[in-house]
């Protein structure tokens, strides 16, 4: 026999995996039901099976430039039918969290978002921050948005703080990518092609179509997904009349503006009813897939509050409640802050690492045509 | 005391739509005279008990002929107790597996009344054998967690127990360990060993006497009255017991052979060694005395592999998740590698394995360890292949332990075989090469611990493919052995885990209070529990050709200076081979005879056309066989007609020069399979059988008979399936042959 491979298993990623959610981790007794019945894994190589047990060993390496773990849709099948309770499905979405602090930079910060103990503060610094540029002083006059807080500083804030979040997840990204590339032993391939059939799926939501347990989150995903790309579309049209156009805010559904509260209202109903969905499905399958970890809960309870608090503020301001309108809008200034700056390290964090893991899956020719 | 049969036919269970009763009836009244004969709708009822217990008191009918079902039914209902009572199954041989009213099926029932009238004139009730001197105690031999199991089990129950135990301290293996796997509900965590509290309750326990330091030099005698030497530190000592429980435990395979695996490394030990290390507290390795915290255990080191132990042991997996225990609870970084062929943890020891499963610090792969060398500081190289990793891995280890698995102490110790293949080669040499026939010098196969003063051998026979445990009929009663009154238990029986150790020891107590109680009243013990009768010998007719001492599976037969045989009785299991193989026919039961079973066929009627068989069925597998098929409703050819035998090796070679030369034309011999995975209950009776059938060719010739007309099928009771296509296979053989000649007179 070739020397092996001296491995080196480390019992502190194994207890940092079971602190990150996968607690089942150390059930799991490698029958690998999991990888029979997962519907997104490759033929070749399938997941999540042989992840388990890399996992269970403490084989962190071994989870460098692995793009298994993402091509994991967390759909649940495995967990559901998992005949030793081990979840393989939580049990990844563990790993992933793990993984996020390899590229996610820097890595302390993934620790420090999902940790329950730093709740807290996750949200006082954010709330301090545009605490400091809001004019507390219950502004007389007329109950407009810009007299709390004046729209320049909100670009002041918000731009750096989206930009932070989006260089730092590209940068990771990209350095996942070539990690991957490395892993492998891929060199070469078609880079374009990949990313347009990965913009394809997921425009389709292809992958979350064969999910069994939990094909509900279809739905729900592609809610939450297209309603964040008509805010998207609301806030560039903001800009337009801000910036550009030089129209001020408050805009109106009826009047000026219109277009911007247009794409701002479906968007905020959209992912208002998505999150709700998401929320009632996990209860739904509790029994089935459990009702997820801390790290799932966050970005739920994030998104969940950003709209709530923004459609809220409206009213309130619609309603002339002074003092509720920008106690509320306060709220959703502090949430939309956390959800940008936090993007690279909370779960959100798959924008870029699972696009990166399909589209590499991809460019390295192991994903078979489609309609698997 | 003049018989009075009383015939009693039943119409239940489809009997009277098959066959006409009347005519049965007929057939006692006017060809035997039977003077009380009657039918009943369902026999079994109260009402129908109740009318043969009226027959039996008013009438003075003293044996009752049943025509009903299988003799393996109603039993209860059918026991009239100072009567004699047989049996006519024309339930399940006629009925279920017969055409309904046809002239065959008739014919079949009335030789089935014929025979049973015939055999109740010939059946007598039994006079139980007892014995003059009897001893209840128990000897248990081995003080490890079976023996003092069954001693306790014993001694709670009232016996007076004498427990012998080789090392100066009972408790055994189970006694040396740091702490034991859990024994109840959840099987979750360690608990401190039990075994030390056992032995305390075993040292006080009044029915006990506990003799260490000790062991047995001599057994004689019989269930009931063993004469027992007990070689102590201080001199000899004579005690007598009833029955005897072997409980002589194990020893860990020799790790010395083990070198492929690393052993002789000073970093690498056993799973005993282990033991001892944490007993003493961290776990501290031998070379440097460092604490080891990453540990690999080697799962089935020389088990499951054909060069050392072909067998799994069935506790190493437990005792290394065990043992992961104790490195885990030492130090919260350390590590435990679980490298294994596949986890087996029998009972409820899954519940353990799923809990040290869920460790942090405990690493579980299949996989194939194919080396183990030396790392840098005194640490070790593991290198295992084909692992659920995905790929061959090399891991790094301060201490490796071998999971070594179980030799039970019934098998010689490979240094002893070899000292005496040295001797017996030394000899051979010494004479030139040739062998001295005289001289007993083939090496033992098996150590001395019981003893035994018995024709057979001093010790229990171990099966060639037992790799030295001893011989049990496990499928029924696993603590049999072919030594009457001796029981084994624990690991010398198979390999077990304490639990399994535990429950066995108990088990074997039960049945050795069991063979005490049943030879104090005079009945056989297992299989034939119920039986009263034994062999009885006409020894003025005995030509003292020892054929009987020779086959006697249990040894119950001796010879005296003569030659004359003469019974143990209470050793003897009531199987009858002794009749089968008694050439002047002088062996007999009160119940079962040469003369009944001759009889019996005698009274077939042969018909001048048209085939008649004879099919002798043994009543432990191939008869239940035969009633299971009828129970489906199989049809077989009416042409056979079956006689039930104690077993194969009954068969008595006049019987089948009797039915020969009355015309039958074949006869058949439903018996148990052959071999070493032998499952008779009285070893080897049909093979006994086979060989005696070999002497018959050339009677069978001299009669001018072809010798097909005889022959042997080797049945198991689960082969029922097959025994409609056996029959007519045998039926349409007979078919081809000539009519038996010897029908015209």
């Amino acid at each position: 026999m070739s020397e092996a491979t001296l491995i080196k298993p480390d019992i502190d990623f194994v207890k940092g995996v079971i602190a990150a959610g996968g607690e089942s981790l150390k059930k799991c007794y490698q029958c690998a039901t999991c990888s029979v019945v997962c519907n997104v894994t490759p033929d070749k190589n399938p997941f999540p099976r042989k992840e388990m047990i890399w996992a269970q060993w403490g084989l962190k390496e071994k989870f460098i430039g692995n793009p298994d773990v993402w091509l994991c849709h967390q759909c649940n099948d495995c967990t559901a039918y998992c005949p030793r309770g081990a979840k393989p499905g939580e049990v990844l979405g563990a790993i992933r969290k793990q993984t996020i602090s390899q590229y996610s930079k820097p890595g302390f910060m993934v620790n420090l978002v999902n940790s329950k103990l730093m709740m807290p503060l996750l949200f006082l610094i954010p709330a301090i921050i545009i605490g400091i540029f809001a004019n507390f002083t219950a502004p007389e006059g007329e109950l407009v948005f810009s007299n709390f807080m004046p729209v320049h500083y909100i670009q002041l804030i918000f731009v750096p703080a989206f930009m932070f979040g989006a260089i730092v997840g590209l940068m990771g990204m990209m350095s996942f990518f070539s990690d991957m590339k490395k892993a492998q032993g891929i060199s070469s391939g078609n880079l374009v092609g990949s990313i347009k059939a990965l913009i394809g799926d997921i425009l389709s939501h292809s992958k979350f179509k064969s999910c069994d347990v939990s094909k509900d989150r279809y739905l729900s995903h592609l809610l939450v997904f297209f309603s964040f790309v008509t805010l998207g579309i609301a806030t560039s049209f903001g800009v337009l009349y801000i910036d550009i156009l030089h129209v001020d805010s408050p805009f109106s559904l009826f009047g000026k503006g219109a277009i911007v509260k247009v794409f701002g209202l479906i968007g905020a109903i959209g992912l208002l009813s998505g999150v709700f969905l998401m929320i009632s499905n996990r209860y739904k399958n509790a029994g089935k897939v459990g009702l997820g970890s801390y790290f799932d809960w966050l970005l739920i309870t994030i998104i969940g509050v950003i709209m709530a608090s923004g459609i809220l503020s409206w009213v309130t301001r619609s309603a002339g409640l002074a003092e509720a309108a920008y106690l509320i809008y306060f709220i959703h200034l502090v949430f939309v802050f956390s959800l940008f700056v936090y993007l690279p390290y909370s779960k959100l964090a798959h924008i870029f690492y699972r696009s990166a893991a399909i589209c590499f899956n991809k460019y390295s020719g192991r994903e078979a045509a489609p309609g698997r | 005391m003049e018989k009075k049969i009383g015939l009693y036919i039943c119409k239940g269970c489809e009997i009277a739509d098959t066959v006409d009763v009347e005519k049965l009836v007929k057939v006692g009244d006017k060809e035997y005279k039977v003077p009380v004969i009657k039918t009943h709708e369902i026999l079994c009822s109260p009402a129908g008990v109740e009318m043969i217990k009226n027959d039996i008191s008013a009438e003075g009918v003293n044996t009752v002929l049943i025509a009903a079902c299988s003799p393996r039914s109603k039993h209860r209902e059918f026991t009239f107790p100072g009567s004699v009572v047989e049996r006519a199954n024309i339930r399940e041989f006629v009925s279920w597996s017969q055409e309904p009213k046809n002239e065959d099926t008739q014919a079949l029932a009335e030789d089935y009344i014929r025979m049973g009238v015939s055999r109740a004139k010939d059946s007598e009730l039994p006079e139980p054998f007892m014995l003059e001197e009897l001893n209840k105690n128990i000897l248990v031999i081995g003080g490890g967690i079976t023996g003092m199991s069954s001693a306790l089990g014993a001694a709670d129950a009232g016996y007076k127990v004498i427990l012998v135990e080789k090392a100066p301290e009972i408790g055994g293996w189970a006694a040396k360990m740091y702490k034991q796997l859990p024994q109840s509900s959840p099987f979750e965590g360690l608990e401190e060993p039990s075994a030390k509290v056992t032995a305390e309750r075993v040292t006080s326990h009044a029915n006990i006497e506990l003799f260490t330091s000790s062991e047995i030099e001599k057994i004689s005698g019989f269930p009931g009255l063993y004469d027992i030497s007990i070689k102590t530190s201080g001199g000899t000592q004579q005690r007598k017991a009833g029955s005897v429980v072997m409980a002589a435990g194990w020893r860990p395979y020799d790790a010395k052979n083990l070198s492929h695996l690393g052993y002789g490394m000073p970093n690498v030990i056993t799973n005993v060694e282990m033991e001892e290390i944490a007993s003493k507290g961290k776990i501290l390795r031998p070379s440097d005395g460092k604490e080891a915290k990453r540990v690999a255990f080697i799962q089935c080191a020389g088990s499951r592999d054909s060069n050392h132990l072909p067998y799994c042991s069935a506790y190493c997996c437990q005792t290394s998740l065990k043992q992961a225990a104790y490195v885990r609870e030492k130090s919260d970084n350390s590590i435990a590698y679980i490298l294994y062929k596949d986890i087996r943890t029998p009972g409820q020891y899954e519940l353990f394995y799923k809990k040290m499963q869920e460790d942090p610090g405990v690493m579980l792969t299949k996989g194939e360890v194919t080396g183990v060398s030396e790392a840098p500081g005194g640490n070790l190289y593991v290198d295992v292949k084909d692992t659920l990793l995905g790929s061959d891995i090399r891991l790094e280890a301060d201490l490796v332990v071998l999971a070594t698995g179980m030799v039970p102490n019934t098998r010689i110790d490979a240094d002893k075989l070899a000292e005496w293949k040295g001797i017996f080669d030394e000899k051979l040499k010494a004479s030139g090469g040739k062998p001295d026939p005289n001289a007993k010098l083939e090496p033992h196969k098996v150590p001395n611990i019981l003893n035994l003063e018995y024709k057979q051998g001093p010790e229990l026979p171990i099966l060639e493919e037992a790799y030295g445990f001893t011989d049990s009929n496990y499928i029924c009663f696993q603590y049999e052995t072919r030594r009457t009154g001796i029981f084994t238990a624990g690991s010398i029986r198979q390999p077990m885990n304490m639990l399994g150790c535990i429950d066995d020891g108990l088990g074997a107590a039960m049945k050795a209070i069991q063979c005490v109680e049943a030879t104090a009243t005079g009945h056989s013990i297992h299989p034939r529990a119920w039986d009263q009768t034994y062999p009885e010998v006409n020894l003025q007719k005995c030509t003292s050709c020892k054929r009987c001492t020779e086959e006697c599976p249990f040894g119950a037969i001796e010879e005296d200076a003569k030659g004359t045989p003469f019974h143990k009785m209470s050793r003897c299991r009531r199987c009858g081979t002794c009749l089968g193989s008694c050439p002047e026919r002088v062996i007999n039961f009160k119940d079962f005879s040469i003369k009944m079973v001759s009889n019996m066929m005698k009274n077939v009627d042969v018909p001048e056309e048209g085939l008649r068989l004879l099919a002798l069925v043994c009543e432990n597998d191939a008869y239940p066989a035969l009633d299971a098929m009828a129970k489906k409703r199989e049809k077989i050819p009416s042409a056979i007609r079956f006689i039930p035998v104690r077993c194969l090796g009954n068969l008595n070679l006049a019987w089948i020069a009797d039915a020969l030369s009355r015309g039958i034309d074949g006869m058949m011999l439903l018996g148990c399979k052959f071999g070493e995975n032998y499952q008779c209950h009285f070893i080897r009776g049909s093979e006994l059988a086979k060989e005696r059938l070999g002497k018959l060719q050339e009677t069978l010739g001299r009669l001018q008979l072809e010798p097909d007309r005889v022959e042997l099928v080797q049945l198991s009771i689960s082969d029922y399936d097959k025994l409609p296509q056996i029959l007519n296979d045998f039926v349409e053989k007979l078919g081809e042959f000539d009519p038996n000649p010897f029908k015209e007179f």
